[in-house]
């Protein structure tokens, strides 16, 4: 029974590296804007389409065969169709409502979901259904040596690698660089930043643009890890992913990464251990999000309502 | 209201001026609407209705089933089978929800043209349906339903129909569940089987149906999952499954999710075979990660040794839909080809009103019609008396037939 | 009520002075001696337009209505805009007040009419060819038509677009019983005709939606045309004053649906999911608009009080399998979803704003996984649970079609009634509420919940108290919504509908008793006149609620009493605003 535990945190950890990556969105954009931008996910869908799309109608054969040229492509067609969609989200949606009451944004919010979900099912050729994704990577399964084994697929540690790597790249970018800390001043007072020379404006942008390649990123590495993607993946997966961003401490990058991590063990183990099965995993996430929400809504990070963006 | 009249007058004269040349003040407009085809359509138009979901997420099951009824509409109008009618397919999308289905049929049924309606893809749709179909004597036949009360009534112990309109050419879960688990259990020689399902009233039914028959076959089931309808990630599923040790995995489903589950099966080390119903037996499923040697069953004998199922596909590709017909293609194709020869019975050389649906009624349910799906007849509920299904069997890339069998229950 | 005072000076009719900036200044300020002219030529032109062809041929899909590819006709949209013409040149000649914010919108009415129609037979006859000239023929109509329409908008622009007078006749009170009494009627048959324009659609009625949305451009210009001449406003304040009266009117005119041509049985089962939907709207809105506390997984209160009656209506498939009457399942059922209601909106107590939503979100969806999977033999899982009966009293089902003396009406046509009176209910509960001490209390939480509490409201029970009586009112909802449909499924509860729910208030108007009706009705209307465009519906739908927030985030009726939620904040618009601060006083 130790390997079925110790699968099922593998699956944990490859399922919430994952919505860390897509949690780190979330709480950047929250952290600058205080907006729960409920179409995250949908950015992260339609990352997955558009390096679908950039390996079946750009890719030479030649290239989209070997996965050394092919995975490097496509998370880059992927992450730029997601930054372009949140560029696009953030300037024609949300910019006008900037100085609008909470709800505004927030039902914006639901619409753009609504709507980009929509224009992928409908323009996208075949999107109708799930729609086969290849493997971009090693094919194969490590088999760790322990009990019956606890098998983990290479593509799934690539993905836990990214995670990690990207989120320790944005942390230290936020910290050290000035733009990071152009971001942090901004989050911090948008009108007395202005002040002191930045444009909140492209910090703004900057922040979903960022926050899009990493969804972007997540999503081709999710096609690439689950072989298939369908258009309702963006609507669950953001909602885990903001689950984990609240968990971690909204606004912080550290938490969100944590925070993904145990919404995927809470997923994995609840699914094996919990009453109900595999048919109630999704419940325990949501009541572990009502129970943070109620009893510890600033997360395990968070100190105050931002910490950092 | 001199005024009024004046100018009114004044501008009907400057347009007369102006559209002398169009044309003359003839009130009949000509040219144009031909129908392309020779028949006589001089007594009208005779509507066929559908419901299904044409928008949302499983909108490319209800689109595939769109398409093959509109197919069976089209070539019946070259064929001129109705004589006298034009035959024309309306369909109405029901969002996959029970309030908006009846809302739709309520439609169809005010619509003194309509002969029938062919649908729905949801059982829990069907059940708004049905009863309002019925109380207009308006015949309802489905493609995809396959929730037994539909036909048999809520108590199963003492079987009652109750929507007498009501007709279904798929196979209730009863039938396919205990095929596939003789031929696992007894053919395949596989004891400790894995049960999983994606809670839908077509999968859970399935799945419980052959979890049913596997048992009392003398296999283990050794364990019964759920996944979600829209999951792309199983790998919690399969890790709970994979100390269990399963010779076989049972998948009560569709193919967007089987596709991926088998890939992931293999992938976690669990080299079994897949077996799933009429769901999962769809080209696409191999290109979403189906494996060789996994199993389905389907309705009817192989297309290839039934040449009105080849006519089917063959003149589906030749029509060029956008969508592929997917799960339930051939099998609305027949509901629709039926309901068309029961309409040919029923109407003759008369013409077609509300009397001529007592007939239409007694055509249907004598129908016996070789479909794209095998031999088409019902029994005294309106379930399809066809029992004969093949096994299929991933081979090369593709689903190739294993065996054919009536379904025969023990 | 006390009469209304004459209008403030602000808004009294006089003629602005146009005012114009960048290139188009220069026309409109030459062509401002001349705008009483453009608009009677653009009258002219508009019914001109209306008597030419409008296409050149008959197309594929069937003959476009109204003969189109002949000229004359006073039919359809013809009449439409020949009656849009005269009103412009009447208006225009005789120059009543605010003669060129009528022309002005009368004209935009005709533009509509116009491009849709135009839209229509270019589009399904496969190019301009098809409006225009094409095979010896010529059509002109619909470019001739908007050629009139832009005239007539131009020259109202050119006259500049005066402030809508306020009227105020003091007449008897008879008269003004009579004037509400016939105005609700004809609205109830404009209802009624813009319901059942183009027909039901279909195969053999290609052209429904068309035919409907030019005659709801038609329909909207000319009510644009009446709310800028002030008659709209002077109707309101009207109703206002005689409010019992006009609410009794409004009720038995509604009750009078079924005897128009829209009392079909197809509008009947329509009417009745819109009531529905009303009813959990209106629920919603006391939580949403009143409270100022975001619910986005309010149809899970629907769906509890649809399961419970579900299992009280005696249908073989339910767990509980007893048969009680129908009025004691909707007391149940609201009770309990009320209860559920208290439960989720326990959060409210610790959670706020954005937070909130979330909670409720996975409240929801915890409510659907669950009954998805069965959740105590209650839900029927993936099988629904099938056949609940019809409402009987004594032998008389409420789906069969009943007849008084000669006239047959439509079956459903009971379920219509109650559904109605269950509206109008829940509406009267909500008015009632929202000028209450509570509602007072709940609208001080939603502008500033810190003050609110300062100023001694109990903020935690009296945001509870919002939870559980929206989801009552959701639950009577539920009750009725198990027995009409007949069927109660899981997935006729899902995260989408709650969405839908929410728009239905917003586009209403949040916080407004009419709003959440509105909204609600629009959203089945439109999908269901516009069937051809089902594979886009929910493609709009999103980009719908988005434009909404931004250009009209007050809804369709705006609340007047109060700055919404949604609308925007003074304090915040000046900080951002550079220049000095707005100094306008709210009165």
């Amino acid at each position: 029974m130790l390997s079925t535990f110790l699968s099922q945190i593998a699956n944990g950890l490859v399922l919430g590296s994952l919505i860390a990556l897509i949690a780190l969105g979330y709480t950047m954009v929250y952290g600058i804007i205080t907006l729960i931008n409920f179409a995250h996910g949908e950015i992260f869908m339609v990352g997955a389409y558009g390096g679908l799309a950039t390996l079946t109608y750009l890719m030479p054969t030649f290239i989209a065969q070997r996965w050394y040229f092919a995975l490097p492509v496509v998370l880059v067609g992927g992450a730029l169709i997601s930054v372009l969609v949140a560029v696009a989200m953030e300037r024609f949606a949300y910019r006008p409502l900037r100085n609008a009451p909470r709800l505004a944004p927030l039902i914006t919010a639901l619409g753009v979901s609504v709507a980009l979900q929509e224009a992928v099912r409908v323009f996208y050729p075949g999107a109708t259904a799930a729609i086969p994704f290849p493997n971009l990577f090693i094919e194969g399964t490590w088999i760790i040596p322990i009990g019956d084994g606890v098998p983990i697929r290479y593509t799934g540690i690539l993905l836990i690698v990214v995670s990690l790597v990207l989120a320790f790249g944005l942390e230290r970018f936020i910290e050290r660089t000035r733009m990071g800390r152009a971001m942090r001043a901004t989050s911090q007072d948008r009108d007395v930043a202005r002040l002191m020379g930045v444009d909140p404006d492209r910090i703004i942008v900057l922040t979903f643009a960022i926050g899009g390649a990493l969804a972007g990123v997540a999503g081709v590495l999710y096609g690439s890890y689950l072989n298939n993607i369908n258009i309702d993946m963006g609507f669950q997966n953001g909602i885990f992913a903001f689950t984990a961003a609240v968990l971690g401490g909204i606004g912080n990058i550290r938490g969100a990464v944590i925070g993904g991590l145990v919404i995927g063990l809470v997923k994995a183990l609840g699914g094996q251990y919990l009453p109900g099965g595999t048919a109630y995993d999704y419940v325990w996430i949501f009541v572990v999000l009502i129970i943070v929400l109620v009893f510890r809504p600033q997360g395990f990070f968070g100190e105050t309502e931002r910490v950092r963006a | 209201m001199d005024r009024k009249r004046t100018v009114v007058a004044t501008a009907a004269l400057l347009a007369g001026a102006l559209a002398l040349t169009a044309c003359s003040t003839n009130r009949t407009e000509t040219g144009g609407a031909s129908s392309g085809s020779s028949c006589d359509t001089s007594k009208g138009t005779l509507v066929v209705g559908f419901v299904a979901p044409l928008s949302g997420g499983l909108s490319a099951l209800g689109l595939g089933m769109k398409n093959s009824a509109d197919l069976a509409v089209n070539q019946a109008n070259q064929a001129c089978k109705v004589p006298g009618y034009k035959l024309a397919l309306q369909a109405e999308d029901d969002q996959a929800t029970a309030q908006i289905a009846g809302q739709a049929a309520t439609k169809l049924a005010s619509d003194p043209k309509v002969v029938g309606v062919i649908g729905t893809l949801n059982s829990s749709t069907a059940q708004s349906v049905a009863p309002i179909l019925a109380q207009k004597k308006i015949v309802e036949i489905s493609p995809a339903n396959t929730n037994p009360s539909l036909t048999q009534g809520d108590n199963p112990a003492s079987p009652s129909r109750p929507n007498p309109t009501y007709f279904r050419v798929a196979t209730t879960d009863a039938v396919q569940g205990p095929f596939a688990a003789q031929y696992l259990v007894g053919k395949a020689a596989k004891k400790n089987i894995a049960v999983i399902d994606d809670g839908k009233t077509y999968g859970a039914g399935l799945a419980a149906a052959f979890a049913a028959e596997a048992q009392k076959r003398g296999a283990t089931v050794v364990a019964q999952e759920k996944v979600g309808e829209k999951d792309t990630d199983f790998s919690g599923v399969i890790s709970k499954i994979r100390p269990l040790n399963p010779d076989a995995v049972y998948y009560g489903g569709e193919y967007p999710v089987a596709g991926p589950l088998s890939k992931q099966l293999a992938a976690a080390g669990l080299n079994v075979p897949l077996m799933g119903g009429d769901g999962i037996q769809d080209e696409t499923y191999v290109s979403l990660g189906g494996r060789e040697g996994d199993l389905a069953t389907s309705v009817g004998a192989p297309a290839d040794q039934l040449p009105s199922a080849k006519a089917f596909i063959d003149a589906y590709s030749a029509a060029g839909y956008k969508e592929p017909y997917s799960t339930y293609g051939a099998l609305t194709y027949d509901a629709t080809n039926v309901l068309i020869s029961g309409l040919t019975t029923a109407v003759g050389s008369g013409t077609f009103s509300d009397t001529t649906r007592g007939a239409l009624l007694t055509a249907v349910q004598d129908t016996n019609l070789d479909g794209a799906s095998g031999k088409v007849s019902f029994d005294q509920y309106g379930d399809t008396t066809n029992k004969v299904l093949t096994i299929y069997s991933v081979q090369g890339g593709k689903f190739a037939p294993v065996e054919s069998g009536e379904f025969q229950a023990s | 009520m006390t009469a209304v005072t004459e209008a403030p000076p602000a808004s009294t009719p006089e003629t602005a002075p146009p005012r114009h900036t960048g290139r188009l200044a220069g026309l409109l300020g030459a062509l401002a001696p001349r705008a009483r002219l453009l608009g009677i030529v653009g009258g002219v032109v508009a019914i001109l337009g209306s008597q030419l062809p409008w296409a050149t041929f008959v197309l594929n899909q069937g003959a476009y209505p109204e003969l189109a590819t002949l000229p004359f006709g006073f039919t359809g949209f013809r009449l439409h805009l020949v009656i849009l013409g005269l009103a412009t040149i009447v208006v225009a000649a005789v120059r009543v007040p605010a003669a060129n914010r009528i022309v002005r919108n009368l004209g935009i009415g005709i533009v509509a009419v116009a491009v849709i129609n135009g839209l229509y037979i270019t589009v399904e006859g496969g190019g301009l060819g098809a409006i225009t000239a094409a095979d010896g023929a010529v059509a002109f109509g619909s470019v001739v038509a908007l050629i009139g329409g832009v005239l007539a908008i131009l020259g109202s622009a050119a006259g500049g677009v005066e402030p809508r007078p306020e009227l105020d006749w003091n007449l008897p009170l008879w008269v003004e019983w009579l004037l509400l009494v016939v105005i609700f009627v004809l609205m109830l048959l404009v209802v009624a005709a813009a319901l059942t324009s183009g027909g039901q659609g279909g195969v053999v009625n290609p052209y429904s939606g068309a035919v409907f949305l030019s005659f709801l451009g038609a329909a909207g210009g000319a009510f644009a045309g009446l709310n800028a001449s002030g008659l709209l406003g002077y109707v309101a304040t009207l109703s206002e004053r005689h409010r019992v009266f006009s609410v009794i009117v409004l009720l038995i005119v509604a009750l009078g649906l079924p005897l128009t041509s829209a009392g079909t049985e197809y509008w009947m089962t329509v009417a009745s999911n819109i009531g529905v939907y009303a009813a959990t709207a209106i629920g919603l809105n006391i939580v949403v608009g009143l409270a100022g506390l975001l619910d986005l997984g309010y149809v899970a209160f629907l769906g509890i009080g649809a399961f419970v009656a579900a299992n009280l209506s005696g249908a073989t498939a339910s767990a509980v399998g007893i048969h009680l009457p129908f009025v004691l399942v909707m007391v149940i059922s609201a009770v309990v979803a009320g209860i559920f209601g208290a439960i989720v909106g326990s959060p409210t107590l610790r959670v706020r704003g954005d937070y909130l939503a979330i909670v409720t979100l996975a409240f929801g969806e915890i409510f659907v996984r669950s009954a998805q999977n069965n959740i105590g033999g209650l839900t029927g899982g993936a099988n629904a649970i099938p056949n609940i009966p019809a409402v009987a009293v004594g032998d008389f089902r409420f789906n069969e079609s009943i007849t008084i003396g000669s006239v047959q009406l439509p079956s459903g046509v009971m379920y219509y009634v109650l559904i109605v009176l269950l509206v109008a209910g829940v509406m009267l509960v909500f008015g009632n509420l929202k000028n209450s001490r509570l509602g007072r209390a709940w609208i001080a939480i939603r502008e500033d919940e810190d003050a609110a509490s300062a100023m001694g409201i109990r903020t935690g029970p009296i945001k509870i108290l919002a939870f559980l009586l929206g989801a009552t009112l959701a639950g009577l909802a539920g009750a009725f919504f198990a027995h009409k449909t007949g069927v109660v499924a899981y997935d006729s509860f899902r995260f989408l509908e709650s969405v839908t729910l929410l728009s239905a208030v917003i586009l209403g108007g949040m916080g407004t008793i009419p709003g959440a009706v509105l909204g609600a009705s629009i959203l089945f209307v439109l999908p269901e006149k516009l069937r051809e465009f089902s594979d886009y519906r929910l493609l709009i739908f999103g980009l719908a609620l988005v434009l909404i927030m931004r250009f009209r985030p007050q809804g369709i009726v705006a609340d007047k009493h109060r700055r919404a939620e949604l609308a925007e904040e003074p304090e915040d618009a000046a900080k951002e605003a550079p220049g000095p601060l707005p100094t306008r006083v709210e009165p």
